[in-house]
């Protein structure tokens, strides 16, 4: 059985050894973010700060908690959704893809039936200032909040629009969200909203169910509701509860829910901020302001954050694992839906949203092109430079088997295409173009353009195969770990599908 | 110098090799390379022969995941490094074992090998699910000529009881005719192995080993064929009879693809083995095998070499031919003097190798035990239409790919990930990480709570 809330998922976390609780005192200023980090280069358990200095509100931390292990990121996650633990990677995508084939609409539940109405706050009982929100990096524009799902209007769907956006604090009631135009919401603000000279509702939802916080960064079509993916995945209705000042519909089980507008025709500094690429990154720019109306919480709110910039590398952080575990296997679906033969889209375990990597046949010639630019035009493709593709007998989950088939299948002659050069949008994030060519961002694209390349590491089916039979290997593979070699480095042996619910 | 069963007892003592117990139902080659595929340590098979064999000991973990220990950090042990030695000292160390442009009177002392009442077939060598004959593998082969003694690499089958087929580079097999003696050393000490591969790699088999330094530091003993280390496990002097057998391997090993090999049969004369002998084997054509990672690092140690001598001053960090890329792609890390210097970078090692066609530069405070943030870097800090540079197709295929086996040209690759030398230094983002984000005081206290014992 799926787990309701984020309290659920850390006590299972707990369960299994995978959480360290800190009594002490700790600063939100850098220290809770420090000790995050450590952990998160460590592959050590998730922290949870009980106690934060200087802050009345009776609030915790949560650092990356979503972080999966370093040898199966998606070992937590899985547990998270009733399945066991110890799945391969491929059988874990399998079974995600499953429940995301069947979506469950959400349902609603009265105001006081949700945890997180425990509290709340309108009119000047509003204080942004009295949570603690961290400071994650020594250089970055302010304090953040940077692990939350973000609710919005949609016209297409009964229950808005779902996605992730970095948010400054400012002072008691305002912030400064990062709206990049290209992705669903900031579109809807800078091409509807502020056009027409009106606020947008928003809800920023913190700590919202593990279901409801990774389909924020699926790449779900519009028209269709992440809070049904949500559903689907958790294999059970996600409990929604309407906001308190707009029509909005929030996850019921969350920690912490912001309630507000954004203003048109009004901004504020963002950044800079050391960002998912792993490097800091500027200038500090304008963008949309986020006024705070209403503040809901449950006693005690457990607020989530992730350091980003440490999940490239080596390193996983949430976000990092998120991409894998869930936004990996939402664009199976959504390619295989568009028709496309992919057996599997998973992002590259050291830069998760700039290289994809998608393990598909070859049905007809051209058919690679054609998939190409069906996923350059969706619209996460702003951050997305990269796509490799491998053979469907090639694990993507596996970056030595992937880089053996760049190496060995791509010929710098004919496998490497890149769209046009400097044609394509995005996102002023990246390290590699200069202030000029990102310009002032005024909706959050670069003002040069780029390129976006793709990779054909597919072979050309004359390669020796010298692999040894599946049966042979795991033979091998039980051998060994009954030899004393740590069974969780092994790949076959994983198959526990009898436990999984 | 380090005896081959030194070095592998050494493994053992460093909890960095697991002894499996015969017999073996599962091909002990497929246990050798999912051993390698999980990064696990070194086996060794122990068979009621006594005739043990030893697999993953040049070999080492897989870079695309975070390990304690080094790919390289085995052969560090082996040539009397510290484990922990960096890649570069690995490289420069293996450099001194090649040509040196002198010559050095070999230290000659006893036959470590003297047990004789055996033939190749008691040696009982592996054999995989899919070959035909049982595999010798990571072997240096010793012939003389009035020259003095030349090593080679040497890998093959065992079709008889007497009978050989292996081969071996071309520039060996042209110093021999049918008649000639061969001597096929395995086990030999990782000084010796590796000085076959470097000789191999940089095409300089021909040269005598009385010209190398690891004839300074590897004592020796003559056989009917050349001169062997001392302190190798199975001797086997052999004669060509044969020097164009119709013999075809799917299976290469990692040398094969940088120079030029060829078949030779050979009639098995004597066999002497040490009294208990320990002998090496790597799964080829498998991931991450010992010969594909001494090929790689030799390689990359000449090529480090060659580079750092070119311009007169030394601006490589570091360079790489991994394992995981299967040696189809070269990395360095490199001091980018001035715009333009990645080019000349890229093509020099084009020049100087014909192993790869695709080359990715990183900045020189890249380090290559970071291989998780060369990977990042590779995509992160190259513009997706500058950056990846191609030239005209008229280009050699390189030996490695899969691709282009039909001798039509085609185009080299070079990615620049490394920071432009003409940018303002305001350009150039700090990298997030744990002492670049937070002050001292702050990095101690979270090194404090984690290190205080858990009381919850």
């Amino acid at each position: 059985m799926s787990v309701n809330s984020l309290r659920a998922y850390l006590d299972l976390l707990d369960t299994t050894g995978w959480l360290r609780s800190f009594d002490q005192p700790v600063s939100w200023d850098l220290e809770a973010s420090a000790a995050t980090m450590l952990a998160n280069i460590r592959d050590g358990p998730i922290p949870v700060f009980e106690s934060i200095a200087g802050t009345e509100m009776a609030a915790k931390l949560v650092g990356d908690p979503y972080r999966g292990p370093q040898t199966r990121p998606w070992d937590h996650f899985a547990q998270a959704l009733g399945l066991p633990s110890g799945l391969s990677g491929r059988t874990y995508y399998d079974r995600v893809i499953e429940r995301l084939n069947a979506p469950q609409a959400p349902r609603t539940v009265a105001s006081h039936k949700a945890p997180c109405k425990e509290t709340v706050r309108t009119g000047s009982e509003v204080d942004l200032l009295s949570f603690p929100w961290p400071y994650i990096h020594e250089g970055d524009g302010g304090r953040y909040s940077n692990h939350h799902t973000i609710v919005a209007p949609d016209p297409d769907t009964e229950w808005g629009t779902w996605s992730s956006h970095r948010m400054m604090i400012h002072d008691s009631s305002q912030a400064s969200l990062l709206l990049l135009a290209g992705e669903q919401v900031p579109n809807r603000y800078y091409y509807d909203y502020e056009p027409r000279g009106e606020p947008m509702p928003v809800a920023v939802v913190i700590g919202a169910e593990p279901t409801a916080e990774c389909t924020a960064d699926m790449w779900i079509p519009t028209g269709r509701s992440e809070a049904a993916f949500a559903g689907g995945l958790k294999n059970a209705p996600v409990d929604l509860v309407q906001c308190e000042t707009s029509d909005l519909y929030v996850p019921a089980t969350a920690e912490l829910v912001l309630e507000g507008h954004v203003r048109p025709d009004d901004r504020l500094d963002e950044g800079p901020f050391g960002d998912y690429f792993g490097y800091m990154n500027g200038p500090r720019r304008s963008m949309p302001v986020f006024e705070v109306d209403a503040i809901t919480h449950r006693h005690e709110p457990r607020i989530p954050f992730c350091v980003e910039g440490s999940g490239v590398g080596y390193g996983q952080n949430s976000t990092s694992t998120l991409r894998l575990v869930a936004a990996g296997p939402d664009a199976t679906v959504g390619l295989r839906a568009a028709g496309f033969d992919v057996s599997m889209a998973v992002p590259w375990r050291f830069t998760s949203r700039t290289v994809w990597v998608i393990a598909t046949d070859r049905p007809y010639p051209g058919y690679l092109h054609e998939l190409a630019n069906f996923i350059f035009t969706t619209w996460g493709m702003l951050h997305i430079d990269f796509f490799v593709f491998v053979d469907a007998a090639v694990d993507p989950l596996d970056p030595r088997a992937v880089l053996t088939a760049i190496a060995l299948e791509a010929d710098p002659d004919d496998d490497f295409h890149q769209f046009g050069v400097e044609r394509m949008p995005k996102v002023p994030l990246n390290i590699y173009q200069t202030p000029d060519e990102k310009g002032s961002a005024d909706v959050g694209t670069s003002k040069a353009k780029t390129a976006k390349a793709y990779i054909d590491a597919t072979t050309d089916g004359d390669a020796p195969d010298m692999t040894a039979t599946t049966e042979t290997r795991k033979k091998a593979q039980e051998r060994l770990v009954d030899a004393g070699l740590d069974a969780a480095r092994f790949d076959r042996l994983d198959e526990r599908e009898g436990q999984s619910q | 110098m380090i005896p081959f069963t030194q070095y592998v007892r050494g493994l053992a003592g460093d909890d960095d090799l697991v002894r499996l117990d015969g017999p073996f139902e599962v091909p002990v080659d497929v246990l050798a390379a999912e051993a390698l595929r999980a990064s696990g340590p070194a086996l060794r098979f122990q068979r009621p022969t006594g005739i043990d064999l030893v697999s993953g000991v040049f070999s080492g973990p897989d870079q695309t995941q975070q390990r304690e220990a080094r790919p390289w950090s085995r052969l560090s042990l082996g040539l009397g490094l510290d484990p922990e030695a960096t890649l570069v000292d690995l490289l420069e160390t293996i450099s001194t074992l090649g040509p040196t442009g002198g010559t050095a009177e070999p230290t000659y002392t006893g036959q470590a090998a003297s047990a004789t009442d055996i033939d190749v077939q008691d040696l009982q060598f592996p054999q995989s699910e899919t070959d035909t004959w049982p595999a010798v593998t990571l072997g240096v082969a010793s012939v003389s000529t009035a020259d003095g003694t030349h090593w080679g690499p040497v890998h093959g089958s065992v079709v008889g009881g007497d009978k050989l087929r292996v081969r071996v580079p071309d520039a060996l097999s042209s110093l021999v005719a049918e008649g000639t003696t061969i001597t096929i050393a395995l086990g030999v000490p990782p000084a010796a192995i590796t000085t076959a591969y470097l000789l191999a790699v940089t095409d300089q088999t021909a040269t005598p080993i009385q010209s190398c330094g690891v004839t300074g530091t590897v004592p020796l003993v003559p056989t009917n064929g050349g001169l062997v280390p001392s302190a190798t496990e199975v001797v086997m002097e052999t004669t060509v009879v044969d020097r164009q057998p119709d013999f075809r391997s799917d299976r290469r090993e990692g040398w094969e693809y940088v120079v030029e090999s060829g078949p030779l049969s050979l009639s098995v004369e004597r066999v002497r083995t040490t009294e208990t002998p320990v002998i090496p084997l790597s799964p080829v054509g498998r991931p991450l095998a010992d010969d594909l990672r001494l090929t790689g690092l030799a390689t990359a140690a000449s090529l480090y070499h060659r580079l750092n001598n070119y311009w007169g001053i030394s601006p490589v960090e570091w360079l790489m031919l991994p394992a995981e890329a299967e040696l189809g792609i070269c990395f360095v890390a490199s001091d980018v003097l001035y715009g333009g210097f990645e080019w000349q970078l890229a093509n020099i090692l084009f020049s100087f190798s014909s192993l790869f066609d695709t080359v990715v530069i990183v900045d020189e405070d890249v380090p290559p035990q970071d291989f998780g943030r060369v990977l990042a870097d590779l995509w992160l800090k190259s513009h997706p239409a500058r950056d990846w540079v191609f030239s005209e197709p008229d280009a050699p295929a390189a030996t490695r790919p899969h691709y282009r086996r039909d001798n039509e040209t085609g185009s080299r690759l070079y990615v620049n990930s490394a920071w432009d030398p003409r940018w303002k230094e305001t350009y150039i983002a700090p990298r997030v990480t744990f002492e670049n984000s937070f002050p001292s005081g702050v990095r101690d206290v979270a090194r404090v709570l984690w290190d205080e014992p858990d009381t919850a």
